[in-house]
């Protein structure tokens, strides 16, 4: 890996420069960027504490307030609403204003959006460390913070998409599509979602399903839907080339679109909602392979002319972009082939699941915010990375962590879900063996992360030439 | 594609079709679903939840106690639970109906507890199990739940009491009418 492809670089000589474009969402995207990272820190703190939980029940056990189930759900909030949330609403309004050429006036509504989103999200954390709770991943945080959350996210990201869909152009990409679905998805299925749950609820299993849309329209739609915006922008923009069969784009985008929000009682088969509403699922999860299929000709028809392959892996940016186009590959396969009722009956309620769910969360989302962020910081800063060293240390550490703490969880749930399957009866063996790999995968997690944020901080606080500065140059 | 109007009315559809779909028509058929008898002008199942359980539920929730247990029995051709002992019949959306929050739960590090209450001996038991798990379980002991009686012994407090109380009236064990027991 060559220096000079390593750390991008802003525009050639003297002083910094910023593009004007650049420059008019400097401040929130650095500030979503900046938080983001924060969140990360403290979530992966957090991940090193339930690790070690899990295979020393009594560590940290003195009171309630640090209980695995609390932390846990403290843990992953942090990493989904705080991390991955505030990252992906600054890539994409730096997305959508880099790919239209698009100065946003009033910039400034996205950073009250991310004040209101933070702040919203750290009473709710408090809240929830001080015990009120309730049995819905992605749902923990009390209910007040629901009207937080959706104003914050009409300010962060449905108005600069609106923003951006009025302004005057002719060409409209295939990553603004993304970026626009993904930014209209969330508050309409958020708010939906707190009013059947939470605000309004039923009683019995009605909010079970409702919860299950929730989830897989938040991990595919909002989270998947932004990062596959992210990989169609950086993918021809660094190889230099174009995507490959972009006429399929489309089709694409529209049957990801279509099928994902159907696929959430695929994640529910055996439950007690009637079969007619898992069956559902699982032809939805199936019909997943038609976007599956365009996509990864996308990416990987992009990626495997002109050497593509060897310049993504020696260019940071691409080195993780190619390691996340990959995960959704993967990840989206497994939840194709793991619907089939059979298989389902296995895995379901293992560690395969959660393994799933972080190649999907991490593999692919994290490590394309990862890679957009060496390519975005120094261009919004005009500084470079201070160590090369650091980039190194980040990429192996997560990658390999999630390489093994994914293969292990796969590996392990399949085996212990197949011995119980078997009639053996439910031990803890497996979830033993697991529990250690899934310590010593944290800490690297926690160092990659270490890494990342000393040269990010570092960057941010270095240089950052005001707006005004940009400007003139 | 150009017109972003389109692009935005497409994904309002993409939207509104699974809400319609799945989710009002899953409100159509389970929203009104009430408690039935077992037999013929028999006693209606489920029972209705005693006061101290329902607060025990929260009791639990608190706790997260479901990131590690799971209160639904799948069918026999749906994964081994059946055979695990942890049910005698599949649970069905019927089973419930009595609780305004569900606790589903989606993961198993330990037993699913469905019917928790009909395996359970004793409320002594499961205060013992809570005070001091099984050895090699990854359950931590959960002490703030007990406090020192007179005798110096430790006793469940109000929340223990509680929480016990609703692992106590966990049972599925009565015939359903989707999912009646075998004779």
């Amino acid at each position: 890996m060559r220096q000079e492809n390593q750390v991008p670089r802003p525009p050639e000589s003297g002083a910094p420069r910023i593009s004007r474009v650049d420059a008019s969402v400097s401040t929130p995207v650095k500030y979503f960027f900046a938080s983001a990272l924060v969140w990360l820190l403290v979530s992966s703190v957090l991940a090193v504490i339930t690790a070690v939980k899990l295979h020393v029940p009594s560590f940290l056990n003195e009171c309630e307030l640090l209980s695995y189930g609390r932390l846990d759900a403290v843990q992953r909030n942090l990493f989904f609403y705080g991390w991955a949330s505030n990252a992906l609403m600054g890539l994409n309004l730096w997305l959508l204003a880099s790919l239209g050429q698009f100065e946003f006036r009033n910039a400034w509504v996205a950073t009250v959006g991310g004040l209101i989103w933070n702040l919203t999200l750290t009473v709710g954390v408090l809240v929830l460390s001080l015990g009120t709770q309730n049995g819905f991943e992605l749902l923990e945080l009390p209910r007040e913070v629901a009207p937080g959350f959706f104003i914050a996210f009409l300010l962060a990201a449905l108005w600069p998409a609106v923003a951006f869909a009025r302004r005057p152009t002719s060409q409209v990409f295939v990553s603004q599509w993304y970026v626009l679905g993904a930014s209209f998805v969330l508050p309409v299925v958020y708010l939906l979602t707190q009013l059947m749950v939470l605000w309004f609820p039923t009683n019995g299993v009605l909010p079970a399903l409702v919860h299950s849309w929730f989830l897989q329209n938040f991990l595919y739609l909002w989270l998947g839907a932004s990062a596959l915006a992210a990989i169609y922008y950086f993918l021809p923009k660094e190889l230099g080339t174009t995507i490959r069969g972009y006429y399929l784009a489309s089709i694409g985008f529209w049957t990801f679109f279509l099928f994902a929000g159907w696929t959430g009682p695929a994640t529910l088969l055996g439950s007690p909602l009637p079969l007619w509403i898992q069956s559902t699922g699982v032809v939805a999860a199936v019909m997943l392979l038609i976007p599956l299929t365009v996509i990864s000709i996308n990416f990987f028809g992009t990626l495997g002319r002109d050497q593509g392959w060897s310049r993504a892996w020696n260019n940071t940016t691409l080195r993780f972009m190619a390691f996340g186009a990959l995960s959704f590959t993967l990840a989206t396969l497994l939840q194709i082939i793991f619907s089939a009722r059979s298989l389902n009956a296995i895995v379901r309620f293992t560690a395969f699941t959660s393994g799933q769910q972080q190649l999907l969360a991490y593999g692919f989302v994290s490590m394309v915010i990862f890679g957009a962020a060496y390519y975005i910081l120094p261009r919004l800063t005009g500084a470079f990375w201070p160590s090369a060293k650091l980039v190194h240390l980040h990429f192996w550490s997560s990658a390999l962590a999630l390489t093994v703490l994914v293969l292990s969880s796969l590996v392990l749930g399949w085996s212990q879900g197949s011995a119980v399957a078997a009639g053996k009866p439910f031990a803890y063996l497996a979830e033993n063996y697991l529990a250690l790999i899934g310590t010593a995968c944290a800490v690297f997690f926690l160092i990659g992360h270490a890494a990342f944020a000393i040269n990010a901080f570092g960057m941010l606080i270095s240089r950052s030439p005001s707006t005004e500065q940009g400007r003139r140059a | 594609m150009k017109n972003l109007n389109l692009i935005l009315a497409g994904v309002f559809f993409t939207v509104a079709a699974p809400f319609g779909g799945l989710l009002l028509s899953g409100h159509a058929q389970l929203g009104s679903l009430g408690r039935a008898p077992a037999e013929e002008g028999g006693q209606l199942y489920p029972l209705k939840e005693p006061g101290l359980a329902i607060q025990g539920r929260q009791v639990y929730l608190e706790l997260g106690c479901i990131a590690c247990h799971t209160q639904q029995v799948r069918p026999a051709g749906q994964g081994s639970d059946i055979a695990q002992g942890w049910g005698t019949r599949p649970s069905v959306a019927r089973d419930y109906v009595q609780q305004s929050q569900l606790a589903l739960g989606h993961r198993r590090l330990g037993p699913d507890l469905a019917n928790y209450g009909v395996r359970a001996k004793s409320e002594a038991e499961i205060a013992a199990h809570l005070l001091t798990p099984a050895a090699g379980s990854s359950m931590p002991a959960y002490a703030s739940l007990f406090s020192k009686a007179k005798d110096g012994t430790l006793q469940p407090n109000e929340r223990g009491t509680a929480l016990i109380a609703y692992l106590k009236s966990l049972r599925q064990d009565y015939s359903s009418p989707e999912a009646k027991l075998k004779q």
